[in-house]
């Protein structure tokens, strides 16, 4: 059987698991309501469970403790009985499918904020400060130790009284438990720290308090790290030895561990491995806890697809992977491999959209699915067909607005044709692709090709509709995604012009797409510090250019996520790319050869001048809207949108009009960028929420 | 002189005949013994003939009607020619039967000749075309020479001096007449199979598949086990005279009509196989010779004349034989899918499947010569008593979410629910959550073997290894020993023919239920709620092994009823259903043809204009599931019948600390 060992049952403790798939414990920044679960929350898991998912670990990060900040990732709190109830309809949700969750429960230490909510004062061993949160903190206290090793016993008492199956205790990510653990931070010469025993103290108590609370019957579990990857820290061997003492105890019932430790910013993109990752990159690590412990272990890192999953399961390296973002992106995933339908599988890309997203503290959410985790507004994961009339349906572009607007309207059960002007599906997504490190970003388009092409949608690439085409078509609903185009034309001092024989800049788009060669000495302004501008700057460099890339912003990438700018950086500093913040372009002119880029500074007016061959522009994006002012007033609803329709998850109003009946003529809808410019997740999530009601 | 003539004529003809009787009755005693009761079976032969063999025959009212009249008319004539002509009671009465007896021949052999104008592919030329002018000549023949019995013509119109002449062109039509009826039948020609066939009826090997004048249907599809105590039995078929003498009777009776070759899938596939030229080529082996007379369509790829054997030469040539060919190829075996097709349209009664299975056994007991994936599947068996070399302990991983009831724990429930080998196949798992819902929905008490349950032995008796079939079956029994139960419910028509069939002669005797037959029996009894069907329009596939096997058309057509769908049937349903490939073992030692079994069905389902297939087996599941760019999409009764139920919401809250799991299926 093909994917036998991802379906092979296994026992976690007195606890069966059907598979061994595992959602693994994340922040998902939506439990809201003072820490206690929501409907948004429970149908999130609910849809994993119903998806196939043998194991969910919710609630990353949840605090055990009332000063363990709760509020700033809104994670779940367990400090109070009050979390109890909200467990039950949780645990219900995810058993009745089949499924079993857990929650991780964990006393946060020095890795918070201290500057909102109660004013927690963070505690640390020998309170030294976190960078990654810029967060200081006191040395702790006996006291605190006692108090907090009876918060853990507590919250997981909350956890089995509401029916959850099981707790992991988080001593990874420099949590308080391995903030004990870590010589790195752990600094004191009393029984709680110095000596391996001293150290692993806290821990220990931690574990028996929570084991001597909840008896023999519920899982507890250790999520820990297989090498926090700094000199000072701990190592590999470190882990193991401290891996193998708790498993000694015999009331460990697993072992979830990752690679990378993550209190600097350049470790943490390891924890969540982006697209630039190989895949699995920290297995060994994970293969080498489990040579020395006795139960079960579990990997999260970059294992996106089933033949990974089954590769890594059969080759004995784990127990059980966790596949977590790739069930952001498609929670059916397990369902869709037992029905044989792993084309249909919407694989994660690493895009890091989501976690991206939680450490700014917003909630996670998928770049290319815009129903996870808005399972409770009624947007569906899976596209009912419709009861009503068939329709005639065309989209004008190929972008991911597009893709999905076509996608969906063809689960509806209509007759819809696809307009691209480029040979190829895609849109920005393809030019995205084209950096360095970053090609695995086609995924989204690659699934949309595959999908496209099992609903039979019509697809006229290569082919630029105009009006007269597309009211040749007579459409029922037209749908314009045409995105736009980069706007360099703001400022004519930086004299760009439409015929590119006499511009003087040119867009990253150009850059990327290869329409412009690349220069030999480059100076790449960008006013936006979003991927654009510091891919062009990768991509150059890659080609043997000098590059420097300038922003009038506070740095270069500025708005690239905290897991994503660490490996842009990596690479540009290796390339010795150059990157200057806090300068304007002024003004760009040509004398010689040559081209010259006029700089202010942004906090002087200073003028500084760069003599290059090539100034390459990111200025964002101009919305395309000829095609939408062409048809919008033979349009039955002038091309508007019902926002309170929108919002709410309703059906657009005008797709029925008052006798019920279906008017005469079309109805346009335009979305994505070409309404106003914004990224794939917001294209994505127009196209759903309108045309699921098509 | 007629009058001198015909007692002759007749009597030699007799004569010749009963000779030639004793000698075929010794090509059959040829083959090995198999107890009959004589008289008992000939006792039953009318009803045989008049009710079971009319059942089948009567499926093509013009072929019945004519064979009435020309075979009714011919018996009668004969009688009467016997009395009249033969023994010279003169009587006008009798004489007036017997003219109206041969002019019913004689319009019967009309009817039969128009059929011979342009005939079928399916009938077997050759002397068969010669048979309407004989069966004429002798009606005519019969009935000239009588008229003047009733006084018609005068009697000495054929006394004369000159009418002597006219009395010997009579007398040589009647004796062309006697020749074709009394002396062929016996010594080969067409009408052997009124002779060999009335006796095959008389002494069929399967008493019971006929049926009871107290309403029985008759039924008898199981096949029957070898003795491997006996160390004199071969094991199973090598030679012709290895079958069965009432086996070899069985094979003189074919009359070459090829019903049985209209229906088989594999012939229809181009494959090496067509039921009755295997059949023609039994007789060809029992009484020794080539095939080079055979006047029927071949084996796809095979031309005829290549072919010989003889009643004590091996039917498969062996290695070692020099031209490799004997009687019968060994892919000619192999591509049956004991779909049953053939025999159901025997009007003969022949037992294709049990004669290919025979000879399998030979094969894989002795040469172990099963062919293609059929030795490795036929190892895993062995070593871990399913099909797939599955690790046994994983037969229940599919379940692990659902808490099944196992016997083991309950020792004694309502329902024992068989899972069969679909349990380690991730299509066939969908079915079994689907069907584990419904029998939870209607709150059945049941249970299953779990780990302790192993293949029925179906595809290792079909391959031939009856002695791992009975070794399965033995370990099956003893296990279902343990247990109390009132029936058996399985998704799977392989398991539930073999546990209900076939298990019986070996000492378990079960009440096995298909979950279709099952779920009709809740739903009549109001035990589940379905909401109204949605969907496309549906047709329904009926497994070999549940209709031909077991004759259950219904239930699965009552339930998809009872779910609001009306059923766009396809051409060939019900008994009439083409096989979907997958029986036999045939997909294991998948013999090359032109096409594949599953794409004809699956085009059949699109002629029906479905967009949904219906389902009750596995193997049918699989095998329509693997068509490329099929039209319809296939699904299990079960599934169906998941989708729609409604569950009350009273169940749901009560269940709710513990919450009973469901599926967790999304069907996309």
């Amino acid at each position: 059987m093909a994917f036998d060992a991802i379906f092979e049952p296994i026992e976690i403790g007195k606890l069966t698991i059907r598979n061994r798939v595992v959602s693994t414990a994340h922040a998902e920044v939506h439990a809201t309501d003072g820490g206690m679960t929501t409907e948004r929350y429970v149908r999130y898991y609910e849809e994993k469970a119903k998806g196939g998912c043998g194991l969910c670990i919710c609630g990353g990060s949840s605090v055990v403790s009332i000063d363990s900040p709760q509020g700033w990732w809104s994670s779940v709190n367990l400090s109070t009985d009050r979390i109890i109830p909200h467990f039950q309809n949780l645990a219900d949700a995810v058993h009745k499918h089949g499924g079993k969750i857990m929650i991780q429960i964990t006393h946060m230490g020095r890795r918070s904020r201290w500057d909102g909510f109660d004013w927690s004062t963070l505690l640390s061993p020998s309170g030294i400060r976190e960078p990654v949160h810029r967060s200081t903190c006191k040395t702790i206290e006996e006291e605190d130790i006692w108090r907090i090793v009876g918060d853990f016993a507590q919250a997981a008492r909350r956890a089995k009284e509401g029916g959850l199956d099981g707790v992991e205790l988080s001593a990874v990510h420099q949590h308080l438990i391995d903030q004990f653990w870590s010589p790195r931070v752990n600094k004191r010469e009393d029984e709680w720290g110095g000596s391996f025993e001293n150290r692993m103290r806290f821990g220990m108590e931690v574990l028996k308090a929570v084991r001597a609370e909840v008896g023999d019957d519920f899982c507890v579990g250790m999520r820990i790290c297989g090498d926090e990857f700094h000199p000072d820290g701990l190592s590999h061997d470190d882990m193991k030895q401290i891996a193998a003492y708790y498993d000694a105890t015999g009331i460990v019932d697993f072992f979830g561990v990752i690679g990378s430790g993550c209190d600097t910013h350049n470790t943490l993109a390891n924890v969540i491995p982006n697209m630039s990752y190989p895949p699995e990159p920290f297995l060994h690590l994970a293969a080498g806890i489990k040579e020395v412990v006795n139960v079960p272990v579990i990997h999260a890192q970059n294992i996106k697809d089933p033949n990974q999953a089954q590769r890594i399961l059969k080759g004995g390296y784990v127990d059980l992977v966790g596949m977590t973002r790739a069930h952001i992106a498609d929670p059916h995933l397990i369902a869709k491999i037992k029905m044989g339908q792993i084309d249909q599988i919407k694989q994660c890309v690493g895009a890091n959209y989501c976690i991206d997203r939680q450490y700014q503290g917003l909630d996670v959410l998928c770049i290319q699915n815009a129903a996870t985790s808005r399972e409770y507004m009624g947007l569906p994961h899976i596209i009912e067909k419709t009861e009503g009339a068939k329709r005639k349906i065309v989209v004008v572009g190929g972008g991911p607005g597009g893709m999905e607007a076509a996608r969906v309207a063809a689960e509806r059960g209509h007759d819809v044709t696809l307009f691209e002007a480029a040979d190829a599906l895609g849109g920005q997504i393809t030019i995205a692709a084209q950096a360095p490190q970053r090609d695995q970003i086609a995924g989204i388009t690659r699934w949309f090709q595959l999908e496209l092409a099992r609903l039979k949608v019509d697809l006229r690439l290569g082919t630029r509709a105009d009006e007269a085409t597309l009211l040749d078509l007579r459409p029922d609903i037209v749908v314009l995604a045409t995105g736009g185009q980069p706007f360099l034309s703001q400022h004519p001092e930086w004299g760009y012009s439409e015929n590119a024989e006499e511009s003087l800049v040119v867009s990253t788009w150009d850059i990327l797409s290869g329409k412009v060669a690349p220069g030999k000495n480059v100076l790449i302004y960008d006013a936006i510090c979003e991927f654009s501008g510091v891919s062009a700057a990768d991509f150059l460099a890659d080609k043997g250019a000098k590059v420097e890339i300038v922003t009038d912003d506070i740095k270069p990438g500025a708005a690239v996520g905290g897991t994503t700018f660490p490996t842009y950086y990596r690479s540009l500093y290796e390339k010795e790319v150059i990157m200057t913040s806090d300068l304007m372009l002024h003004k760009v002119y040509r004398e010689g050869d040559g081209l010259v880029a006029v700089l202010e500074n942004e906090y002087t007016g200073a003028l500084e001048e760069r003599v290059v061959d090539q100034v390459v522009v990111e200025n964002g994006v101009r919305p395309d809207e000829a095609l939408y002012y062409a048809l919008k007033e033979q349009s039955r609803n002038k091309g508007q949108v019902d926002l309170e329709a929108l919002y709410a998850i309703q059906p657009q109003p005008c797709l029925v009009d008052e006798s019920g009946e279906e008017g005469e003529g079309f109805l346009l809808f335009r979305l994505g960028d070409c309404t106003a410019p914004r990224n794939t997740h917001a294209a994505i999530y127009d196209a759903l929420r309108i045309c699921k009601d098509f | 002189m007629l009058e001198t003539l015909l007692p002759i004529l007749i009597f030699t003809a007799l004569a010749l005949a009963a000779i030639g009787a004793v000698r075929r009755i010794r090509l059959w005693r040829q083959g090995r013994p198999s107890p009959v009761n004589l008289f008992k079976g000939l006792a039953a032969l009318p009803r045989r003939y008049l009710v079971d063999l009319h059942h089948v025959i009567g499926r093509d009212k013009m072929i019945s009607n004519t064979h009435v009249a020309t075979a009714g008319g011919f018996v009668a004539a004969a009688v009467l020619m016997i009395l009249v002509h033969g023994l010279g009671i003169a009587n006008p009465l009798l004489g007036g039967l017997l003219l109206l007896a041969s002019a019913s021949m004689f319009v019967g052999s009309l009817f039969v000749a128009r059929r011979r104008i342009n005939p079928p592919k399916r009938l077997s030329k050759g002397p068969w075309m010669r048979l309407p002018k004989s069966l004429m000549a002798f009606s005519i023949g019969v009935f000239l020479i009588t008229l003047p019995t009733v006084g018609l013509l005068p009697e000495g119109l054929l006394e004369g001096g000159g009418s002597w002449l006219l009395a010997l062109v009579l007398a040589g039509v009647v004796a062309w007449g006697l020749g074709e009826m009394f002396f062929g039948m016996t010594w080969g020609g067409p009408m052997k199979h009124a002779f060999a066939g009335a006796l095959h009826l008389a002494f069929h090997r399967r008493a019971e598949r006929f049926s009871t004048k107290k309403g029985g249907v008759g039924r008898s599809t199981g096949l029957k086990a070898l003795n491997l105590e006996d160390e004199a039995a071969p094991l199973g078929v090598e030679k012709p005279a290895d079958f069965t003498w009432n086996q070899l009777l069985g094979f003189d009776a074919c009359v070459q009509c090829g019903r049985c070759e209209a229906v088989c899938p594999a012939f229809a596939a181009g494959q090496p196989l067509n039921p009755k030229k295997l059949i023609q080529d039994m007789v060809v082996g029992m009484a020794g010779g080539s095939d080079a007379a055979y006047a029927g369509s071949p084996y796809p790829g095979k031309p005829v004349g290549e072919h010989a054997g003889a009643p004590h030469a091996p039917i498969v040539a062996p290695v070692v034989m020099k031209e490799g060919k004997a009687l019968v190829d060994a892919d000619t075996l192999w591509s049956c899918t004991t779909c049953r097709a053939c025999v159901e349209e025997c009007p003969m009664m022949i037992e294709h499947v049990d004669a290919i299975v025979d000879m399998r056994r030979h094969l894989t007991l002795e040469r172990g010569k099963t062919p293609n994936k059929g030795a490795e599947v036929l190892d895993n068996l062995i070593a871990t008593d399913n099909p797939g070399g599955f690790d046994p302990s994983s037969r229940l991983n599919w379940a692990a979410d659902l808490n099944l009831p196992l016997m083991a724990v309950l020792k004694q429930v309502d329902v024992l629910l068989w899972l069969g080998d679909g349990a380690f196949d991730m299509r066939n798992q969908r079915t079994l959550r689907a069907l584990v819902k419904v029998l939870r929905a209607a709150e059945v008490d049941f249970a299953v073997l779990g780990t302790e349950e192993r293949d029925s032995g179906d595809v290792a008796r079909r391959l031939g290894d009856e002695a791992t079939f009975q070794s399965l079956a033995k370990r099956n029994i003893a296990t279902l020993a343990k247990y109390r139960f009132l029936q058996i419910v399985t998704c799977d028509p392989h398991s539930f023919h073999v546990l209900g069939n076939e298990y019986g002669e070996l000492g378990g005797v079960y009440d096995v239920r298909h979950h279709s037959t099952f779920i009709a029996e809740l739903f009549d009894a109001g035990r589940l709620t379905f909401t109204p069907w949605k969907g496309g329009r549906v047709t329904y596939h009926d497994p070999c092994y549940l209709g031909r096997y077991n004759g259950e058309y219904e239930a699965p057509r009552n339930v998809l009823k009872a779910l609001g769908i009306e059923v766009k049937e396809m051409e060939r349903s019900g008994f009439r259903s083409r096989c979907c490939g997958g029986g036999g073992g045939a997909p294991i030692t998948d013999i090359p043809g032109e096409r594949r079994i599953p794409d004809m069905r699956m085009n059949d389902v699109k002629e029906s204009g479905a967009e949904v297939v219906a389902v009750g087996c596995p193997q049918c599941t699989a095998m329509l599931e693997g068509v490329v760019d099929a039209s319809a999409e296939v699904r299990d009764i079960a599934e169906l019948v998941a989708d729609a139920l409604v569950e009350s919401p009273a169940a749901d809250t009560s269940r709710r600390p513990t919450a009973t799991t469901m599926a967790e299926e999304v069907i996309v």
